[in-house]
């Protein structure tokens, strides 16, 4: 019998599958808005079911990291299926404005929006800064600069993120060499034993289990979201400047759903769209929405060209490249 | 004999063919053509060629291709050095706790290579698990190119163990018995008779080794950036996912890597020749397991020290991380809790979602590339259809190239704006996904068990009025049972954990295991992530033990073949 019982059993497993499958197909139903969206996933989540009670409309949300998300983008080029997309680094909308693939429109909640932070094409949801990510538990002194990271007591202990998988990362190591490209401070810190680890996620991991002490430069809400969570990890915004990254809302020219994207954004930047964007400790765009966290005009930025450094970004990062390796 | 063979069993080779074609073909195509256009997933077929040459002529490259032959050779040596000899003693001998041992040995493959290798991390680096309780500090080790190639080979060797296991059971009694009559010491028929006839088994599954580790990016991207370590995956990767975003260079850099696997490919076959392993040509012979007697003690000890290498130590470290409420807090006692799991279940909504998605896809993905696995290694090996060279080439192609890559050609072929009708975007382009990445275990599976059942027994059924398909299913079919269950069981075990490509062609608001556990990952929540390996581990090694357990009892194996 036992061999019956497994056919039975299987067949009636692989129907079930099938028949799942079957059902869930018409997932492109019309009237449904799709998102592309960079980290947070909560945020997202938060947004989309807020958004479905105030409008009715549903959202399908694809979230990845910025890199993934446009690769997906890239690879769907003939046939777009993204109605709006939020990307965590702010030169992906310059790129796609250019190409002439996004839908200009201003929303009416974007008033408050300071004008840096938006085009005609793009709106920030909301932004970012780096910081110096320290354990307080890590047996180091509190640093302060970027430059105390290249001291003895920091020896061996510290991580840099890639500044070739992250714009801002790549931004904070174009504003600290400087428009005339003085590499001092990461020869320092190479020659104390700093390693170049991955992305924002993989560089806070060993910081929390005591294996370094501290990354130099990492992207602020996640580890303000951990320290909240209770995990010993402080965010340290050097009094010498650092880089925000704004992240932007775009709509594209190929949307079906231009209306309903159009009605997103809005929420997006609606009280409540805002309130949601400082809950996971990110800075909301919106220069009138209280958060619990430092705002932009209580962080020192770098005065950098970025135009002019990412006309430069191959050479910058080939030179950061053969820096930080032996 | 062969020609009726072949023109009788017309349907089951053309059926083989077709879905090879809409499997494998049809991505792969476009991953070449990717490669060749620039523009192509605009839609434009300007400027070809135009990558090759600043792809080729970068000095990193070479660099790159070097390391990820030197990975791939050092992590085949090591994993047949731990499976091969497992995988014979566990078929030849009655081995205390017998199939319990493949359960153990299955568990390091369900584990998500990423998630395994994070574990790692946290128990061996400065201040990790180890540390703190004992002192020593292995941070040395584990980000060394050592260090790498014990976590990848300890990750895969299974593969090794159960081709070796199976294979040496479907040899049986009979040869070996034979020898022994004839005097032969034990060395001796190990040597000149069981180890050339698992010939076939041991390569196919080293094959599988080294296209699995040079397709492998999680641990080499995650242990080798401190020692400035990095391989062909690594490049594609970058090319793939930082902005700005290079899908042709990403393709070249595939092609690549598929030239190297071409290349192992031909000297496995080379090495397997065109002798004859048959040894299943008339009524089965039970194989005796024999006693280990003095021998039982240190062999013993050897599966030991490799279950807790490979199994128990990444299975603690896991569920260690998911037990601290915080991860900076350490190993003490009021740090321990079950904080991740209650915030898991907060979200309980959407873990179960991915948990059904991944186990439907899962056991979907298992009994298709299982079915069409067989007929293809059929095709190639007993029907010796013409080009079917090229079949078993192509089938092996997939298992090579880096489920991103494969991602990108799936939405470049089924994302065409003028298909009337498309899986893109259905949960179905995850199951194409999966089906086209893992159909070279069954193929390869399938293919060596083939080659050990004799010509003979189907000759005998067609003589005897059975026609083509009844002889295949009636003879052939249980024959290949047990290899084929073994693969289908990898193959369900990679599905329900698959990273890469999920992440890439997952459709709009669907989740998988390995998708949602990346996105605690993504945002720091390292813990979250452990809770819910946890669990989906518990959940996924549970289904091939009720397999196992459902067969195992009367068993399949000793109905179809030999088995004990």
């Amino acid at each position: 019998m036992p061999r019956k019982t497994l056919s039975v059993l299987t067949l009636t497993v692989a129907m079930q599958a099938v028949a799942n499958l079957a059902l869930s197909l018409p997932a492109r139903a019309e009237g449904k808005l799709t998102v592309y969206t960079a980290g947070p996933a909560n945020l997202i989540d938060h947004l989309a079911a807020g958004f479905k009670k105030k409008t009715g409309i549903d959202v399908g949300v694809f979230q990845a990291t910025t890199g993934k998300v446009m690769a997906r983008v890239e690879a769907e080029a003939s046939n777009p299926a993204v109605d709006v997309l939020i990307s965590a680094s702010w030169d992906t909308a310059e790129d796609f404005s250019k190409r002439g693939l996004l839908l200009a429109y201003t929303s009416p909640n974007a008033r408050t929006v300071p004008a840096s932070l938006k085009t005609d094409t793009a709106v920030a949801q909301g932004i970012s800064a780096l910081g110096i990510v320290w354990n307080p538990k890590s047996k180091t002194p509190r640093p302060a600069e970027w430059a105390d990271l290249a001291k003895p007591a920091y020896k061996d202990l510290v991580t840099l993120p890639d500044p070739a998988q992250s714009g801002a990362s790549f931004e904070l190591v174009a504003g600290l060499i400087g428009a005339s490209g003085n590499w001092q401070l990461f020869k320092d810190l190479k020659a104390n034993g700093a390693i170049v680890a991955g992305a924002n996620a993989q560089a806070l991991n060993p910081v929390l289990q005591g294996a370094k002490a501290a990354v130099f430069g990492a992207v602020d809400y996640i580890s303000l979201e951990q320290k909240a969570k209770g995990e010993s990890v402080d965010v340290i915004f050097p009094a010498s400047g650092t880089v925000a990254a704004a992240r932007p809302i775009m709509i594209f020219k190929s949307s079906k759903h231009q209306a309903e994207a159009k009605k997103l954004v809005d929420y997006m930047l609606s009280d409540a769209g805002q309130a949601e964007v400082a809950k996971v400790y990110l800075m909301p765009a919106r220069a009138d929405i209280k958060a619990d966290r430092p705002r932009l005009q209580d962080i020192k930025l770098l005065q950098t060209d970025t135009k002019k450094a990412y006309a430069k970004r191959d050479e910058i990062l080939a030179t950061f490249r053969k820096t930080m390796s032996k | 004999m062969t020609a009726t063979r072949a023109r009788g069993a017309r349907p089951l080779a053309a059926a083989a063919i077709l879905s090879l074609l809409g499997i494998v073909v049809v991505p792969l195509a476009f991953v070449v053509l990717q490669a060749i256009f620039p523009s192509i997933g605009s839609g434009s077929l300007k400027a070809p060629f135009s990558h090759f040459a600043s792809v080729i002529g970068d000095p990193l490259l070479w660099r790159l291709a070097r390391n990820t032959v030197s990975l791939g050779l050092c992590v085949v040596i090591l994993a047949a050095l731990i499976g091969a000899p497992l995988g014979y003693l566990r078929a030849a001998y009655r081995l205390p706790g017998g199939a319990v041992w493949d359960l153990i040995f299955l568990i390091p493959f369900m584990m998500p290579p990423y998630i395994a290798t994070l574990g790692w991390i946290m128990a061996l680096q400065p201040h990790g698990f180890l540390a703190q309780m004992t002192g020593v500090d292995a941070g040395g080790f584990i980000f060394s190119f050592a260090g790498i190639v014990c976590v990848i080979a300890l990750h895969v060797f299974p593969v090794v163990y159960f081709a070796v296991s199976r294979s040496v059971e479907a040899i049986g009694g009979r040869l070996p018995d034979v020898a022994r009559v004839f005097g032969a010491h034990p060395i001796a028929v190990l040597w000149r008779i069981t180890l050339p006839l698992t010939r076939p088994a041991l390569l196919a599954s080293l094959l599988l080794v080294f296209a699995m580790t040079i397709e492998e990016y999680g641990t080499p991207a995650a242990l080798g950036s401190h020692s400035g370590f990095d391989v062909l995956v690594t490049g594609i990767e970058t090319r793939v996912a930082d902005w700005p975003i290079d899908l042709s260079g990403a393709s070249i850099l595939s092609l690549l890597l598929i030239v190297l696997a071409m290349a192992a490919f031909q000297m496995q076959s080379r090495i397997v020749g065109s002798r004859s392993y048959a040894t299943q040509s008339g009524k089965p012979e039970p194989l005796l397991r024999r006693p280990l007697g003095a021998a039982g003690l240190p062999v013993m000890a050897g599966f030991t020290t490799i279950a807790v290498l490979a199994t128990v130590m990444p299975l603690l470290a896991v569920v260690t991380a998911a037990s601290l409420d915080t991860l900076s807090g350490g190993l003490t006692l009021h740090n321990f809790g079950l904080r991740q799991f209650r915030q898991l279940a907060d979200n309980q909504n959407g873990a179960l979602a991915a948990l059904e998605n991944s186990l439907l896809l899962a056991v979907a993905t298992a009994l298709v590339t299982g079915l069409i696995g067989t007929l293809v290694a059929y095709t190639i090996v007993k029907l010796r259809v013409r080009g079917a060279r090229a079949l078993d080439v192509l089938a092996a192609l997939p298992n090579t190239i880096p489920g991103i890559v494969v991602a990108v050609g799936l939405i470049l072929a089924w994302n065409q704006p003028w298909l009337p009708l498309t899986p893109y975007n259905t949960p179905l382009i995850l199951l194409m996904a999966y089906c086209c990445i893992l159909l070279p275990y069954p193929i390869r599976y399938a293919h060596a068990a083939l080659r050990q059942v004799g010509d003979n027994l189907e000759d005998a059924a067609r003589i005897s009025g059975a026609t083509p398909i009844r002889a295949f299913r009636r003879i052939v079919l249980p024959l290949v049972a047990p290899s084929v269950l073994s693969a289908m069981l990898l193959v369900f075990a990679i599905a329900s954990r698959e990273l890469v490509a999920s992440i890439l062609v997952a459709p709009v608001g669907m989740q998988t295991i390995a998708t949602f556990i990346w996105r605690q990952f993504d945002q720091g929540s390292v813990g979250l992530g452990m809770a819910m390996s946890s669990i989906a581990l518990v959940i996924t090694t549970s289904i091939p033990v009720i397999v196992y357990g459902i067969i195992g009892r009367r068993g399949a194996t000793a109905a179809a073949t030999h088995g004990s």
